[in-house]
C-alpha cells in the first residue's frame, strides 16, 4: 500500500456484499457518509465505490460491491466482485473484514451468500438488516445461537434509522485480521476431495496459486466463463479434463454438478436457521399485498404506470420553468456584462458567443434534468421500479425481449450511456445486443433541451383534453413516443433478421415497497446531475468552441468591404448584419451548411440548421449552443437581448424573407433528433459493450437513416396542414 | 403426493411446492440462487405471463420461456 505514513493495521479495508435490496446502500451511506468516491474498474461497467470513516484512530476504508444473489461469476462484471474479495485486484487493497448484509424476512435465501462468502476464508460480520420489520412479520431470532452456528458475530440492524451501527463498527474492529482457518464446507466430503485435488493439480507449477474458492467454482461453473481463459490464465486442456473426469465421478457418486451447490448449501442454510430462527405458522398479509393489488393489476397498474409518466413530463415543463427562467436571465447578464467590458472583436466574440452563450444554453435545462432524475430516483427506492419490470414485461416480450431491458431502456431516457452500461443485468447476450442498439432510441436528457426549445418557441400554449393537458406537454410526450415506436419496430425487425434466438426465461425480484429516503433521492438526483454537468462543462464545452472557431473563421476584411461597397445607401445597423450573415456563410461551418442544404431542404431545413446538425455530431445537445451562435452572427445588434427562442422565430430565408421556422420544421427538426445518432459517447460506450466497431457503426448507419426519413415525412406531411 | 405440474398451471391464490426445475443448467442454476429449490413453499400471487410467486417472504416476478420450466407439487385437496 502507498500510504506510508499510516501503519499498515490502522487502516482497514472492509468489503461489503450482500443481496439485492436489503439495504446495502443505505448502510453503505450510513457508515461512510460524504466520504466517498466512484469511480470504474477498468474494463468493466461495475461502479467503484470505495467510502472512508473513522472510529478513534482507526481509518477504515469501505468498498460497496454490486448487490447480488451469489459469488458465482458467469460475466466480468459478476468476476469483479469475487476479485475484490479475494484481493486479486491492484486497484483496491485486499478487504481485511467481509460484511455480509442480510435480509432478516428472508434469511433462507440471503444466507445462500453468506455460505459463499464464508468460504472465502476471510473474517467475516453478518449485519441483520430490517429487524423491525421482520419481527413484525412475527419472525423470532435467536441471534446469540446463530451467531454461534455460523461461527461469526451478527450485528442486528435497521440501517434506514442508524440503529446498530455502533454495534456493526465494534464488531468490525474485534474482528479483523481474526484467524479463519476452522470453516465447515458445506459440501459433502467427496466433492471436497475432489476441490482439493484439483487445487493441487492446477497450483502445482504455477507461481501465482488459484485460490481455493475459485477452483471450487471452476468445478461448479459448468457453462464455461471461468475456464475461458478470460478469466483465469493458467487453465489449459489438460486441468479442463481434470474438471470434466472430476464432474463425472461425482456425478456417479449422486453428487450432479452445478445441481450439487444448492443442494449443499440450502441444506447447510437450514442446519443454521434450525431452533435459531422460527417462522410464524401462519404469513399474514403486508401492506406491499395490499398496494400490489392494484399497482400490478393488469389494466389500473397499467393506467396508472401510464398516467405516472404523464405526471412526470407534466411536471417537467411546468415546475422548471421558474428556475430556467432565472438562468436564462443571469447568463444573458453575463453575456452582455462581458460584451460592454470588452472591445468588438474575436475574443468578444468567443466569450459572449462561443462560451457564455454555448455553455448557458445547455446549463438552463438543468432544472428539468433534477426533475426528471429526481422522479426516477423516487420509482427506484420505493421499490416501484421493479412493478414496471413486470408490467411492461409482457409488453417486452412482444418485441423478444423481457421487462429486465425495461430498466437499462428507460434509464435510457435520461441519457443512454448508463442506459446501455446498466444493459450488462441482462445474461442473455442477444437480448442485451438488442437492448443496447435500441437503446439510443430513447429519448435522453440530451434531446430535451431541443424538445423544449423548439416547442416552447412554435407550439401554441393551448390546452387539451379538457384542460388538464397542455398541447405543448402532449408534443413533448409524443417525441418520447416516437423514439419508443420506433425502437419497438427495430427490435422486431432485429429478432427477424440479424438476431434470431429463443426468448430467454425472466426472473426478477419485487421489493417491498417502501417510503423513499430522501438522503438516497437527494444523492442519486445531484450524482446524474453533475453527470450532466461535467458533459456539459467539458464535452460540450469544447465542442462550443470548436463550432464557433468554425464558425467565426476564415474571415477577411474584403467580405466587409466588399459589402460596404455594394449597399452604399444601407443604414450602419442594416450593413452590420449584412456583414455578419456574409461573414459566417464564408466560414468553414457555413460552407459544410450550404454543402450539405440540398439533402436537407426537403426537411424544411436552411442552410444554418444543417450547420447545427453537423456540429451536434459529438452530442446533440450541441445543437442549441449551435444554433445560439449561428442565429446570433447572423442577428441584428440590437436583438442582443432576445433569447434563442425569440431569435429563432424571427429567422428567415435570405431570398424571400419567408420565416425559416414554422411548427413542420420544429417537428422536423424534433423527430430528427429523436431518431438520430448524434452522440459520440452513446456510440463509443456501445463500441466498449460489443467490443466491436461493427455495432456502433450499424447503430449509427441505422439511426441516421431513420432519423433523415422521419424528419422528411413529418416535414411534408406537416406541410399539408400548414398550406 | 400430488402430481408434478407446471408451475403456471397455478392459480392465483393456489399454494405448492418446488418440485423439479428443468431446463439449461446455467439458467436452473440461476433460479435455485435466487431461492426456487427443490421443496420450498410458494404461493401463485398473480397467475398469467409473467406470473409474480412468492417465495417465504418474497416476491419474484417470473416468465418461464420453452427451454426452461419449473414444475411443482401442488396444495390441492385431490
Amino acid at each position: 500500500m502507498n500510504k506510508p505514513s499510516i501503519p499498515a493495521q490502522q487502516e482497514i479495508t472492509v468489503a461489503l456484499i450482500g443481496n439485492p435490496n436489503t439495504g446495502k446502500s443505505t448502510l453503505f451511506n450510513a457508515l461512510t457518509g460524504v466520504r466517498q468516491r466512484v469511480g470504474n474498474y477498468p474494463g468493466v461497467t461495475v461502479e467503484k465505490k470505495i467510502g472512508r470513516f473513522s472510529v478513534g484512530n482507526t481509518e477504515y476504508q469501505c468498498i460497496d460491491l454490486p448487490g447480488t444473489y451469489s459469488l458465482a461469476p458467469r460475466s466480468p462484471d459478476e468476476m469483479i466482485t469475487v476479485d475484490v474479495l479475494l484481493g486479486r485486484l491492484q486497484e483496491v487493497p485486499p478487504p481485511d473484514v467481509v460484511v455480509c448484509i442480510v435480509d432478516a424476512s428472508n434469511l433462507q435465501r440471503n444466507l445462500y451468500l453468506v455460505s459463499q462468502a464464508l468460504e472465502l476464508g476471510l473474517p467475516t460480520v453478518v449485519a441483520l438488516n430490517m429487524m423491525d420489520t421482520a419481527r413484525a412479520k412475527g419472525i423470532h431470532f435467536d441471534t446469540e445461537k446463530l451467531s454461534k452456528n455460523l461461527g461469526v458475530p451478527i450485528v442486528p440492524l435497521q440501517a434506514n434509522r442508524g440503529i446498530g451501527l455502533d454495534a456493526l463498527r465494534e464488531s468490525l474492529a474485534a474482528v479483523a485480521g481474526t484467524p479463519t482457518d476452522n470453516r465447515i464446507s458445506p459440501f459433502p466430503e467427496a466433492f471436497q476431495t475432489e476441490v482439493a485435488l484439483l487445487e493441487e493439480q492446477l497450483n502445482r507449477a504455477s507461481e501465482s496459486p488459484v485460490p481455493r474458492y475459485l477452483v471450487e467454482r471452476l468445478l461448479l461453473d459448468t457453462g464455461g466463463y471461468l475456464s475461458n481463459g478470460e478469466a483465469l490464465a493458467s487453465i489449459d486442456d489438460a486441468f479442463q479434463n481434470h474438471v470434466l473426469l472430476a464432474r463425472k465421478r461425482l456425478s456417479a457418486a449422486g453428487y450432479p454438478v452445478p445441481a450439487v451447490e444448492a443442494m449443499s448449501r440450502y441444506a447447510w442454510v437450514a442446519e443454521m436457521l434450525d431452533g435459531a430462527v422460527t417462522q410464524p405458522a401462519e404469513k399474514q398479509r403486508s401492506t406491499s399485498d395490499q398496494i400490489d393489488k392494484v399497482l400490478t393489476h393488469k389494466i389500473w397498474g397499467t393506467t396508472i404506470f401510464a398516467c405516472m409518466v404523464l405526471i412526470i413530463f407534466q411536471a417537467i415543463f411546468s415546475w422548471a420553468t421558474p428556475a430556467m427562467e432565472s438562468i436564462d436571465w443571469a447568463i444573458g447578464k453575463i453575456g452582455n456584462l462581458i460584451g460592454d467590458i470588452l472591445p468588438t472583436g474575436a475574443l468578444q466574440s468567443l466569450l459572449v458567443d462561443g462560451v457564455v452563450a454555448g455553455v448557458g444554453a445547455v446549463l438552463v435545462f438543468l432544472p428539468q434534468i433534477f426533475i426528471l432524475f429526481f422522479f426516477i430516483a423516487v420509482l427506484e427506492d420505493c421499490g416501484y421500479m421493479a412493478r414496471t419490470a413486470y408490467l411492461m414485461d409482457k409488453l417486452m416480450s412482444h418485441v423478444g425481449l423481457s421487462g429486465k431491458s425495461f430498466i437499462p431502456l428507460l434509464s435510457s431516457f435520461a441519457c443512454a450511456v448508463p442506459g446501455i452500461m446498466a444493459a450488462r443485468v441482462i445474461e442473455n447476450r442477444r437480448d442485451r445486443l438488442v437492448t443496447i442498439l435500441i437503446a439510443p432510441l430513447m429519448s435522453c436528457s440530451a434531446r430535451l433541451p431541443v424538445y423544449i426549445l423548439l416547442i416552447g418557441a412554435f407550439v401554441p400554449n393551448t390546452k387539451t383534453l379538457g384542460g388538464w393537458v397542455g398541447l405543448q406537454a402532449l408534443t413533448m410526450f409524443g417525441m418520447y413516443l416516437v423514439g419508443i415506436v420506433a425502437a419497438v419496430a427495430v427490435s422486431w425487425l432485429l429478432h427477424k433478421t440479424l438476431l434470431k434466438g429463443e426468448t430467454p426465461p425472466f426472473v426478477m425480484e419485487l421489493p417491498s415497497y417502501k417510503i423513499p429516503s430522501l438522503r438516497t433521492v437527494v444523492q442519486r438526483m445531484t450524482e446524474r446531475g453533475w453527470a450532466f454537468v461535467r458533459r456539459a462543462g467539458t464535452l460540450i464545452f469544447a465542442v462550443t468552441i470548436l463550432v464557433w472557431a468554425a464558425a467565426y473563421f476564415p474571415r477577411s476584411p474584403e467580405v466587409e468591404a466588399q459589402i460596404r461597397a455594394n449597399f452604399p445607401a444601407l443604414n450602419e445597423s442594416e450593413l452590420e448584419k449584412r456583414i455578419a450573415g456574409a461573414n459566417i456563410e464564408q466560414s468553414i461551418l457555413g460552407r459544410m451548411g450550404h454543402a450539405i442544404e440540398p439533402v436537407v431542404k426537403p426537411l424544411g431545413w436552411d442552410w444554418r440548421i444543417g450547420c447545427a446538425v453537423i456540429a451536434s455530431f459529438p452530442a446533440r445537445e450541441v445543437v442549441i449552443g449551435t444554433l445560439g451562435v449561428i442565429y446570433n452572427l447572423g442577428g441584428e445588434q440590437d436583438e442582443q437581448s432576445l433569447s434563442l427562442q425569440e431569435r429563432l422565430q424571427s429567422a428567415t430565408w435570405p431570398e424571400t424573407d419567408k420565416p425559416v421556422f414554422n411548427l413542420p420544421v420544429a417537428l422536423s427538426i424534433m423527430v430528427f433528433f429523436a431518431l438520430c445518432a448524434q452522440c459520440a459517447a452513446t456510440l463509443a460506450v456501445i463500441k466498449r459493450e460489443t467490443n466491436s466497431w461493427r455495432w456502433p457503426a450499424f447503430t449509427f448507419l441505422y439511426m441516421t437513416v431513420l432519423a433523415y426519413l422521419g424528419a422528411l415525412s413529418t416535414y411534408q406531411i406537416g406541410m399539408l396542414f400548414v398550406s | 403426493m400430488n402430481d408434478l405440474i407446471p408451475l403456471n398451471h397455478l392459480v392465483t391464490g393456489e399454494r405448492a411446492r418446488v418440485g423439479q426445475l428443468l431446463g439449461v443448467p446455467e439458467e436452473v442454476h440461476r433460479l435455485q440462487e435466487l431461492g426456487l429449490r427443490d421443496g420450498a413453499p410458494i404461493e401463485m400471487v398473480s397467475s398469467g405471463s409473467p406470473c409474480i410467486i412468492r417465495l417465504s417472504e418474497t416476491k419474484l416476478c417470473f416468465r418461464n420461456n420453452d427451454a426452461t420450466s419449473v414444475l411443482v407439487y401442488a396444495d390441492r385437496a385431490s
